[in-house]
């Protein structure tokens, strides 16, 4: 088989180079931890670890999507994080209170960004270098550098707790009998436009794959506490934005401005809307990783969240998000989460030093885009 | 030794199959000056590329003997060596830097350590300078602080500053003003008087006249004629360009026109980076139901400019008034504009046209999303329909509506960006360049489409660059010629001499014209 091929295979099924990515790095640490990486305990552990990129990653892979790129997320997701704890901590807010409060924060000051990006015409680049000085400037003046603690139990269950056993083994038969569903709606509805079906063994083997995975991945924690529930909450959000992008109107909007702006805008489509709109739900998923995180550390930290941009607009790229925009996957940016997060758990678990760390995590990066744009070829 | 400094003979070009030149010659003397004209597309940039090597020798057929001896470049490189300098159309300065720092670019003055020797090249800048009667500029100022006459300049200077024994100039008073004009012009005399030699290349075809000792004219890349200049008018170089037999790809009209539905005022677009030139200088026109106008005009006259303006797309500031059945209506966006039934499909399809990550169906539905969706939510079923319904009314070729729009055809691209804006139902319909880089089958498809929304009552602007094209089509043909409304033709026996005439004519008292313009009713 020659490169070429190779690299066509990669490119079209960019899933399968990342599984095996993960694969590598999953055997890898299996082999020098002595087994100690793929315990129940532990890949739990890292699940819960990855949510907080992952919900980032949800949110930046549709800025990434839509030509732009927000660094301000790891500062929005420590100040928004902050509040949540001040509010429960020092205003005693009743948990939902202070979840509508802080999710619409993050709204708002999403809304933000992107009216300087979308109207104002403020280069993306901008706007997020500045928001990164300014809100962990005011979560240092909120908090007068003094981490907030201890949050409230309830506030903890987010980032801590976990889903009884038999509503993971319910979850799992509902998304088992989801994915049949969906997978016989796709066949019928192909079938009805007498579009070419792909063999039924081969939707079949993969019906049969998915079960697989979500029976181990339930048994696999439920052997441990139980899904935790950040875990559950990226399930949704994964469910949810891939749905918007491949079903919605706006799902479809953002894919054609990130890919050519100019005759969107010319097919009378409200490109500044757009921007505006994806910028917001930047917003809203850096209030809920912020409410994550506050809830993991149980406490509001003045540091929190530090870097967290980098790790997200990391996962994108690595799960295949083009950096020109205009194409770019949910599963993949969690994947790529998937991928850090391993890294940073098995690096972790190793004792590798944290300058080594980042010298891996900088490293892999710069890989997995020099493989994005070396198999696409010189457009 | 050869009486001739440059002598291409038989030069044949041919890009996938298709002879862009096929068999020119042209050859030029010491301190000559040899006006080429042609027709937008005609072949004389294809030519110029050839002559400058940026067509590499053998990528290519025929000869060039420069001098006497055969010439074969590799490389622009090699051509300048040998004293062929060609002078772009866009000006290639770096606006921030010096004048005497972009005469030198690439051939730097230095001192020892690759320090710049700055005041042995403003010594010499200056000389060039006094030599071209400019002694007023100051070779240590940047560049962006003189006009574009005077930018002109300093690119001749950087050619003479090569040795330049032949200036190649194309359309070198694109962006010049008159007064700036005239001193080009000075300047190019000044030059053929020391010997240096020149190929101009311009639509003005008074400037051609003022300045070229010899005209040649290529037509779709055939050699027409070479002529001393004290032989021609410039009536009879109008003839040679054009000349071209419409053919029977245009469908016979049979539309009837109707009441004016489109109207616009007083379309004024400034430039984007040069806010003081005016691209489109107070043009008003109308449009009736069913009716088809061509809009003629040279490159760069300013015709995408004002059909971008009445839709809202024009980047730069302008000003228009728009009318649609008699009302104001406020198209000062393509949104509003779709919404109002005023469609344009843009001339550059690649930028402005395709959506290159979305699939072909994607982008045929790309303005009309939302007529799918209940609540965002698209229904992929009658999306899909009314996509195959679009590709076999427009006989789109692709084998599926899932496949990339950028595998397609230029002339398939075409169509889905015609459907895309088809499906938007206008009332007036904007076409820009609509068979640009489309294949001749494709073309009369488009054609055909064409006449069947005017039959439908489709109120129809077309801009397109081939004469041939807005003869075979328009009910009734505008010429626009720097940025003015020139003439407004009722398309019987309207001739493209006329038309070419009006599009080229600065002022129509030099040149008397076949028949008068005619005005529309």
């Amino acid at each position: 088989m020659n490169s070429l091929s190779i690299k066509q295979v990669f490119s079209r099924y960019k899933i399968i180079a990342l599984l095996i990515a993960i694969a590598i790095i999953w055997t890898f640490f299996f082999w020098k931890t002595d087994g100690g990486f793929l315990t129940p305990r532990n890949l739990s552990n890292l699940l819960r670890q990855m949510s907080v990129t992952g919900i980032l990653a949800c949110g930046m892979v549709l800025v990434i999507i839509a030509g732009e790129i927000d660094l301000s997320v790891g500062s929005l997701l420590g100040l928004l994080g902050g509040v949540a704890a001040i509010m429960n901590v020092t205003a005693q807010l009743p948990l939902p209170l202070n979840l509508a409060l802080v999710l619409l924060l993050g709204l708002l000051l999403g809304l933000f960004n992107g009216y300087l990006t979308a109207y104002l015409r403020i280069p993306s680049f901008i706007v997020g270098l500045g928001g990164m000085l300014a809100f962990r400037g005011i979560l240092l003046g909120v908090t007068g550098g003094l981490t907030i603690a201890p949050v409230s139990e309830d506030l903890v269950y987010l980032g801590q707790g976990y889903l009884p056993t038999q509503i993971g083994v319910v979850l799992m038969i509902v998304l088992f009998a989801l994915t049949l569903v969906l997978t016989w709606l796709r066949r019928s509805n192909r079938a009805q436009h007498g579009l070419p079906l792909p063999a039924l063994w081969r939707d079949g083997v993969k019906v049969l794959i998915i079960g697989a995975v979500l029976l181990l991945f339930v048994r696999t924690l439920n052997s441990y506490d139980g899904v935790p529930v950040p875990v559950l909450l990226l399930l949704a959000l994964l469910g949810l934005f891939s749905y918007v992008t491949t079903q919605t109107v706006f799902g479809r909007r953002i894919y054609s401005v990130g890919s050519n702006m100019e005759a969107t805008r010319l097919s009378g489509v409200n490109v500044q809307a757009v921007k505006l709109w994806v910028f917001g739900i930047m917003g809203v998923m850096c209030a809920l990783a912020g409410l994550v995180n506050t809830a993991r550390l149980a406490a509001g930290s003045p540091s929190a969240g530090n870097m967290g941009e980098l790790d997200a607009i990391a996962a994108c790229f690595i799960g295949g998000t083009s950096m020109r925009g205009g194409s770019g996957t949910i599963y993949g940016a969690l994947i790529g989460a998937l991928v850090m997060a391993s890294l940073d758990n098995g690096m972790s678990m190793l004792d590798v030093g944290t300058y080594w760390q980042m010298i891996v995590k900088g490293s892999i990066l710069m890989l997995a885009v020099w493989v994005d744009v070396s198999t696409r070829g010189g457009r | 030794m050869s009486a001739y400094l440059l002598e291409m003979k038989g030069i044949v070009k041919q890009f996938d199959g298709v002879r862009a030149l096929d068999g020119i010659d042209i050859k030029v003397k010491p301190g000559e000056c040899v006006g080429l004209c042609g027709e937008n597309g005609a072949g004389k940039s294809t030519l110029m590329k050839i002559l400058s090597a940026v067509y590499p020798h053998g990528s290519w057929e025929g000869e060039i003997l420069w001098d006497g001896k055969p010439l074969q470049a590799n490389s622009v490189r090699d051509t300048e060596a040998a004293g062929i300098v060609i002078i772009h159309q866009e000006l290639m300065l770096v606006p921030q830097l010096s004048v005497a720092e972009n005469i030198f670019m690439g051939h730097e003055l230095t001192l020892p350590g690759g320090r710049m020797n700055y005041p042995a090249m403003h010594r010499r800048a200056q000389e060039l300078m006094n030599e071209l009667q400019m002694p007023d500029i100051n070779v240590a100022l940047p560049v962006m602080q003189y006009g574009g006459g005077h930018q002109q300049l300093v690119e001749i200077a950087k050619a003479l500053n090569k040795q330049a024994r032949l200036l190649i100039l194309d359309e070198p008073s694109s962006s010049l003003s008159t007064s700036e004009i005239a001193v080009l012009l000075n300047i190019i005399k000044s030059l053929k008087a020391r010997g240096v030699a020149c190929v101009y290349i311009s639509h003005k075809l008074d400037e051609v006249a003022a300045v070229c000792d010899t005209i040649t004219v290529i037509r779709d890349g055939k050699h027409i004629a070479t002529t001393p200049m004290q032989a021609l008018s410039v009536d009879q170089i109008i003839t040679q360009m054009v000349g071209r037999e419409i053919t029977a790809m245009y469908p016979a009209r049979e539309h009837a026109v109707g009441e004016v539905i489109f109207e616009a005022r007083h379309v004024t677009c400034l430039d984007v980076d040069n806010p003081k030139r005016k691209r489109v200088d107070d043009v008003s026109f109308t449009v009736r139901r069913g009716e088809i106008v061509g809009i003629a005009g040279l490159v760069g006259a300013g015709r995408t400019e004002l059909v971008s303006a009445l839709f809202g797309a024009y980047a730069g500031t302008y000003r228009c008034e728009v009318l649609m059945h008699g009302k104001p209506v406020d198209t000062s966006s393509p949104l509003k504009s779709i919404r109002l039934g005023l469609c344009m499909v843009p001339e550059d399809r690649k930028q402005h046209g395709i959506v290159p990550d979305l699939n072909v169906g994607q982008n045929i539905t790309l303005t009309i999303l939302s007529q799918f969706s209940r609540h965002s939510h698209i229904d992929a079923e009658s999306e899909l329909q009314t996509i195959e319904q679009q590709i076999s009314r427009l006989q789109l070729k692709t084998a599926s509506p899932f496949l990339p729009i950028t595998g397609l055809s230029g002339g398939n691209q075409q169509k889905a960006v015609l459907a895309k804006m088809l499906l938007a139902q206008p009332q007036v319909l904007i076409l820009d360049e609509p068979t640009r880089g489309v294949d001749v089958g494709a073309k009369a498809e488009i054609y055909k489409l064409i006449a069947a929304l005017a039959k439908q009552g489709v109120a129809i602007i077309m801009v397109s660059s081939e004469l041939a094209e807005v003869l075979g089509m328009s009910d009734r043909v505008l010429v626009i010629g720097e940025g003015k409304l020139r003439g407004d033709f009722v398309n019987q026996n309207l001739s493209q001499e006329t038309v070419l005439a009006a599009a080229i004519n600065q002022s129509p008292a030099t040149l008397d014209t076949p028949s008068p313009p005619q005005a529309a009713a």
